[in-house]
């Protein structure tokens, strides 16, 4: 089963044809709530980024060992370590980014698609396809919290990255604040997702 | 009344699932039908309101550093937090499992997957963590009443959303946004009518 696809292709599929937010629909709570600013939704996906890597290689190293009907159970135990480190390390050097993102850095522990990736990849598979795997979905993890991040911030305060794009006058007394609030989290990702829906469709039918 | 203030609050004002984006995922999946919608709400609830007892036992009886665990020592074993409390959420959700397939074996089936998914419902763990930061929450009686109301708001909440999507299916939605963008959409609209009651309480 190995040999079917190279890594550069298992990468791949994370980012475009299996993104784990617009496409396969897993770990929607951060995607929806950490997005309300740049910098916030880029934090989350790094983090989450290191936590899939690193489940994902201990999964992989382990999976000999591991009994099937214990294996959800040490797959959270192993990310619930990971996600403890990358918590403790975000509030020693970005504390105020930690204090913004809350309790959504601890919940990383219960996000789907980390636990997808490990009962789907790294169970069956060696360390590099695992690895492989893992970096490319933490990238389309990172990249379409991004996509939300930029639509929410510049829409909702005008800014990116805490720097003025749109003209500040305006955007002082008419900004759409409701892009910021939950219920332009879940309007930005429905539109979101079907307009990648859309392109998938159409891609299909040109090739 | 302070109990009916946390209830208030946390079913309705900070409501989980609009407010807090806690417990999307079996929100957008187990949402197609009313009835498999209120199993699953009363699932969580129970998981939950159990969840969030034993945790407060665990962080304020033994993992606890400021007032010594039950032992008088003063262990400083805040990180074994998060490890911790999904071990109690894992086993919880198996006892709801093993009780639903003895004594319930429809509703057992028609769940199927998302059963032993509740594990991973961040809603439980959310709360379990809104329950050790908030300072309100901090008395045990108010924290079950937290953790009680959360999951009534995760049980109101995904009713409405599978009452909406029982119509859904007789209308004509544009094909790239049929499942998952309109069901976001219509969860927006939903969102912003539970801004309304934003000044109620705190």
């Amino acid at each position: 089963m190995a040999a079917e696809t190279g890594n550069l292709e298992q990468f791949k599929t994370g980012i475009l044809d299996n993104n784990p937010v617009l496409v396969q629909l897993l770990g929607m709570c951060p995607a929806l709530a950490v997005t309300n600013s740049v910098e916030n939704a880029l934090v989350m996906g790094g983090a989450a980024t290191f936590v899939v890597v690193m489940s994902n290689l201990i999964t992989s190293l382990l999976r000999n060992l591991i009994k099937p009907h214990v294996r959800i159970l040490i797959f959270t135990l192993t990310i619930a370590t990971f996600v403890t480190i990358a918590d403790l390390f975000l509030k020693a050097y970005l504390f105020k980014v930690s204090q913004a993102i809350g309790a959504f850095i601890p919940l990383i522990i219960v996000n789907c698609m980390i636990i997808c990736r490990a009962e789907v990849v790294a169970i069956k598979n060696g360390v590099g396809k695992s690895l492989a795997d893992a970096f490319g979905i933490g990238i389309g993890f990172t990249l379409s919290l991004l996509t939300l991040g930029i639509i929410r911030e510049i829409l909702g305060s005008g800014t990116f990255l805490n720097y003025q794009v749109l003209p500040k006058t305006v955007w002082d007394t008419h900004a759409w604040i409701i892009m910021i609030l939950p219920p332009g989290a879940f309007l930005t990702l429905g539109v979101v997702v079907g307009v990648v829906n859309y392109m998938r469709e159409r891609g299909k039918v040109g090739a | 009344m302070e109990f009916i203030a946390i209830l208030l609050s946390v079913v309705l004002v900070n409501n989980l699932v609009f407010q807090g984006f806690l417990g999307i995922c079996p929100f957008l999946g187990v949402s197609r039908k009313v009835d498999m919608a209120f199993g699953m709400g009363c699932a969580v609830t129970f998981v939950i309101t159990m969840a969030g007892a034993i945790t407060w036992i665990i962080m304020h009886l033994i993992l606890h550093p400021i007032a010594g665990n039950m032992f008088g020592d003063k262990l400083a074993l805040n990180f074994l937090q998060y490890v911790a409390f999904i071990m109690v959420i894992a086993s919880m959700v198996q006892l709801v499992e093993m009780y639903l397939k003895k004594f319930f074996p429809p509703l057992y089936t028609s769940l199927g997957v998302f059963l032993p998914l509740i594990t991973t419902n961040c809603a439980i763990l959310g709360a379990c963590l809104y329950i050790y930061m908030k300072p309100e929450t901090q008395s045990f009686l108010n924290a079950l009443t937290y953790a009680f109301g959360g999951g009534i708001g995760f049980m109101i909440a995904i009713v409405i959303m599978a009452g909406i999507r029982e119509h859904l299916l007789f209308s004509d939605v544009p094909k790239p946004f049929r499942g998952a963008g309109i069901t976001l959409l219509v969860a927006g609209i939903l969102a912003l009518a539970f801004t309304g009651f934003t000044g109620i309480g705190k």
